[in-house]
């Protein structure tokens, strides 16, 4: 006969620590969503570090060195790491460098600030009125459709050929995300949250602050960041279709025109790393601001099952 | 922050619809005469050569003439050539313009009004490129070829009429539409097949990098393009003292760039846009300065417009016939002539390309 | 009430609600209250065309009144016989098929090496700790950023296109189908487990199905950004296709064909969208809705 205690866990006894049922291992997380959860002890650098993710780059490099300075391929386009190396050096010493990615960083932050600023306020009307939603969100949701790219000769032809073209087509950019996520991050509130808050009797003005802002959040910032990101690429495709100004996206077009491999692959490099630290930025002022209301994402996210879902996939979108 | 960048946002469309609906203000004089030149500058600050209104431009002939006033020069310079010119005119954020036939033609279709002045760079051909090592040796084998010509500029209609001289039309080919530089590059990189380009060829020519096939200046009166000065009427009606002195000045550019007293010097300035004094020297090598820098307004430049006009409409660019007589302006140009001593510098020619009288 | 409910009328409604001991005056607001009820339906209704009508009446009344130069922005009327031209002619067609022969092409290859690729990432640890760092480090670069490096490598023809729409399809779906292979619920791989599958039995019947909704998703945002990075390589350097369209007409300064082009991809890129959530829609009709809120 069944004994009643063979529904434990076998190897673990059943001892109660203090009230606290024993764990198992239905509650865990699947995988955590990012290394470092909150309490770890970090071990040291050495040994946290996976260096096999080192061996292909260094492998790949390798070979381009091995081609480059054995010249098997015959093509004005090879260059070695050297002079990739060389013009990088120019590059920085000559101060174009810091001009270049000023200009496009200058513009992109003004375009992602109006963006944003629009885009919250266009997110939140959506997402808190329902006749704003029914009026205005299908017309926006067939605008968001429309490839953001086909807007440009029409922005140029309409706002002129200078800065103020590449900002609005910026702004636009990183609006569309920002709205939109803002809008689902408030649609995705449980509803139990509102009908408690309303049983509290809290107004309007309170609901949004304790309730609507806080559980909305890790979607909006999932926004913030895709507008981030959509933003940097729209800097990008500004400076190849509209008229010049200085930018490192010009620097690209330009070493492609003038048919020097070493400067694009310069550039490309430049690029890259703007985009990451942009991304790490994004991502250590969110961590802060979560940090700071308390809650670790893990234990929000558990709460908010479907919306963690909807933010983890959008996260790896954000990194695209 | 936000009410901020509301209010900015809000200034910002506010300002964009003013500037589309009010009308420049009118005052005594400018503050600025602004310029575009329908090329992509090189170098820092942007330069250009090859016409007479690089002349002006590189020796600063405007901004000696009006420092005087206190009205600033600005030369406005387009990647896009004569079509961003056009979508600048629309806009309004222009006074004069250095502009090819054919773009100027396409803007004048769509309503800009404008007014040509004088002549800069007539009688300028097309080259058609290839890849050194190519099996092309003629137009007619670009049959089936992936050829770059950049759309809307005055290179267009002349390789056009190129292709239909050797019995091809554009839909024969795959044309892509580069601009200058692209184009260059391409061809380099041999990503194309052909390239219809200008006087930039003859360097890449000089390095091994391209095989130039067929140049097209010397074939007869369509196989040409022109550039000219055009002015917009708003600036015309309100300052036309200050446009009878950018004219005067631009015949005086015209002048020293027609002596060939000067050859050697006018190559030597148009270098330091970047295309070297060799190119120079190759692209006039079978026409006279006074031939090409002439800023007249005779027959044959009036034969050429209309027919301009007339193979864009039949070629579908423009939707309506372009009205070209009432378009020139040259009683400005007659002034300067007449106040120079210059009515018999240059040699007026008649629709058919000889000279009159 | 001898009146079956099927056969009441308002005047039996009244008298009913007058023996019910209301007062006239309210029997009348709650009948008209329900004139209200039909007028906020159909307000409701009607809500979502209230924008665009108004976007459209200003749009016809602005050309109309001169407001702005036709050049800039053509009236709806001249957009609308150009696109009849363009459909008459046969370039629409033959436009259009061109640009969604290249992002259907592109974006099938980069699928289905992104899911090739995303599946290994995601079943096999080994293959992440060697492969995924570098493979992070190149996704930083966006599409966009390896347009020029393209250009030279492989110049302005059909490749170029087919590589870097192929690049845009490829990041999403990979990094998707990875974290959808790594996410699968503890629960299931427990029942698993019990049940005593196998490696592969696993991967079939309990790994791929959990990872579909986010793979679905993967594949949604890759088709997104595979007609973004089209309509971006048509405009830089390209013979044919929508993209090209939309250039000639700004080259001519026909701002109208431009517009009408931009018409065409915004319907494409919705009509994409529409048939992504159908499809969405069919695929998660089979899912198991006990891990989902």
């Amino acid at each position: 006969m069944p004994s009643l205690f063979s529904f434990q866990a076998p190897r673990r006894p059943f001892r109660t620590r203090l009230g606290n049922p024993p764990p198992c291992a239905c509650e865990a997380p699947a995988t955590p969503l990012r290394e470092g959860t909150p309490g770890r002890r970090a071990r040291p650098l050495l040994d946290r570090f996976d260096w096999r993710g080192l061996v292909l780059p260094l492998a790949l490099f390798a070979l381009w060195w091995l081609v480059s300075a054995l010249r098997l391929v015959k093509s004005g386009l090879l260059v070695s790491p050297a002079d990739v190396a060389h013009t990088a050096w120019q590059q920085i010493e000559s101060g174009a460098l810091l001009r270049a990615l000023s200009a496009s960083l200058a513009r992109e932050a003004s375009g992602f600030v109006i963006g944003t600023a629009g885009g919250l306020l266009l997110g939140s009307a959506l997402g808190l009125s329902r006749i704003a939603a029914r009026a205005i969100g299908p017309t926006f949701d067939t605008f968001k459709q429309i490839s953001l790219f086909a807007w440009i000769p029409l922005i140029s032809v309409w706002f002129g050929l200078g800065d103020m073209a590449k900002v609005v087509f910026l702004s636009l950019a990183a609006l569309l995300p920002v709205a939109a996520h803002t809008c689902d991050g408030i649609h995705a509130v449980p509803r139990r949250y509102v009908e408690v808050a309303h049983a509290l009797r809290y107004s309007r003005l309170q609901l949004i602050r304790h309730v609507i802002l806080p559980a909305a959040l890790p979607t909006i910032f999932t926004g913030l960041y895709l507008g981030l990101i959509y933003s940097w690429l729209a800097t990008l495709g500004a400076e190849y279709l509209l008229v010049a100004g200085s930018g490192i996206g010009n620097t690209l077009i330009d070493g492609s025109e003038q048919f020097r491999m070493d400067l694009v692959l310069f550039g490309v490099i430049v690029v890259g790393l703007t985009g990451w630290t942009l991304n790490a930025l994004a991502r250590g002022i969110e961590r802060r601001v979560m940090a700071s209301r308390g809650e670790g994402r893990e234990r929000a996210a558990a709460r908010n099952g479907a919306a963690r879902r909807y933010q983890a996939v959008h996260q790896r979108e954000a990194n695209t | 922050m936000a009410k901020q960048a509301l209010s900015l946002l809000k200034s910002t469309l506010l300002a964009t619809a003013l500037a589309f609906t009010v009308p420049q203000a009118h005052a005594d004089k400018p503050a600025v005469i602004r310029v575009g030149i329908a090329q992509q500058g090189v170098g820092d600050p942007p330069t250009f050569g090859g016409s007479p209104a690089a002349t002006v431009q590189q020796l600063q002939l405007l901004e000696k003439e009006f420092a005087a006033d206190g009205i600033k020069v600005e030369w406005v310079f387009f990647k896009g050539a004569g079509p961003a010119v056009n979508e600048a005119i629309a806009d309004k954020s222009l006074d004069f313009a250095f502009q090819g036939d054919l773009p100027s033609v396409l803007g004048r279709a769509n309503g800009l009004k404008t007014r040509i002045l004088l002549e800069s760079g007539v009688r300028v051909g097309v080259k058609f490129a290839v890849p050194p090592d190519s099996p092309v040796q003629n137009v007619k084998d670009l049959k089936g070829r992936r050829v770059s010509i950049f759309r809307g500029t005055n290179l267009q209609l002349v390789a056009d009429n190129v292709l239909a001289a050797n019995q091809l039309d554009e839909r024969d080919l795959r044309v892509i539409n580069l601009d200058s530089a692209s184009s260059l590059a391409a061809l380099s990189s041999k990503g194309i097949d052909a390239s219809v380009n200008d006087y930039h060829l003859y360097k890449l020519r000089d390095q091994g990098l391209a095989r130039i096939i067929y140049e097209s200046q010397t074939a007869g009166p369509q196989f040409t393009r022109q550039s000219h000065l055009l002015v917009l009427d708003d600036f015309d009606r309100a300052h036309p003292d200050i446009v009878q002195r950018v004219v005067n000045v631009f015949v005086k550019g015209a002048q020293w760039s027609s002596d060939e007293a000067n050859r050697d010097a006018l190559f030597g300035l148009w270098a330091k846009s970047g295309v070297s004094y060799a190119s120079w020297q190759a692209e006039f090598a079978n026409q006279s300065l006074k031939s090409r820098n002439s800023p007249l307004i005779d027959p044959f430049i009036v034969a050429r417009y209309k027919a301009v006009a007339n193979d864009a409409l039949k070629l579908k660019l423009i939707r309506q016939p372009v009205d070209v007589d009432g378009w020139f302006e040259p009683r400005y140009l007659d002034n300067a002539l007449h106040s120079l001593a210059l009515d018999r510098y240059w040699t007026r020619y008649d629709a058919q390309g000889n000279p009159l009288g | 009430m001898s009146k079956a409910i099927g056969e009441w009328s308002p005047a039996a409604g009244h008298a009913v609600a007058r023996t019910a001991g209301e007062t006239k005056a309210k029997v009348r607001a709650r009948s008209t209250s329900n004139l209200q009820r039909h007028a906020r339906a159909l307000a409701w209704h009607l809500a979502p065309w209230l924008l665009p009508a108004a976007l459209f009446a200003l749009w016809s009344i602005g050309c109309e009144r001169g407001w702005i130069a036709p050049q800039i922005l053509p009236p709806p009327r001249m957009v609308f016989d150009t696109l009849c031209d363009l459909a008459r002619s046969g370039d629409l067609a033959h436009h259009t098929f061109v640009s969604l022969q290249r992002v259907l092409l592109g974006f099938g290859a980069g699928t289905l090496a992104g899911l090739l690729i995303g599946a290994a990432l995601g079943l096999s640890r080994t293959v992440e700790s060697y492969v995924l760092p570098g493979f992070n480090a190149l996704v930083q670069i966006p599409v966009l950023g390896w347009l020029p490096f393209l250009l030279l490598l492989v110049g302005v023809g059909e490749p170029l296109k087919y590589i870097l729409i192929a690049h845009a399809a490829l990041v999403p779906v990979t990094l998707s189908t990875m974290q959808g292979f790594r996410q699968t619920p503890a629960a299931l791989d427990e029942v698993a487990r019990v049940f005593g599958y196998g490696h592969w039995q696993r991967i079939a019947y309990v790994v791929l199905p959990a990872a579909v909704p986010t793979l679905a998703t993967g594949v949604r945002l890759a088709l997104t950004k595979a007609w973004l990075a089209l309509v971006v390589v048509e405009l830089v350097a390209s013979s044919e296709g929508l993209g090209y369209l939309i250039v000639y007409g700004r080259q001519l300064f026909q701002l109208d064909l431009v517009m009408a082009s931009v018409v065409i991809v915004g319907a494409i890129g919705f009509a994409i969208n529409r048939l992504l959530d159908a499809l969405e829609a069919r695929l998660r009709r089979g899912q198991p809705s006990a891990f989902r809120e």
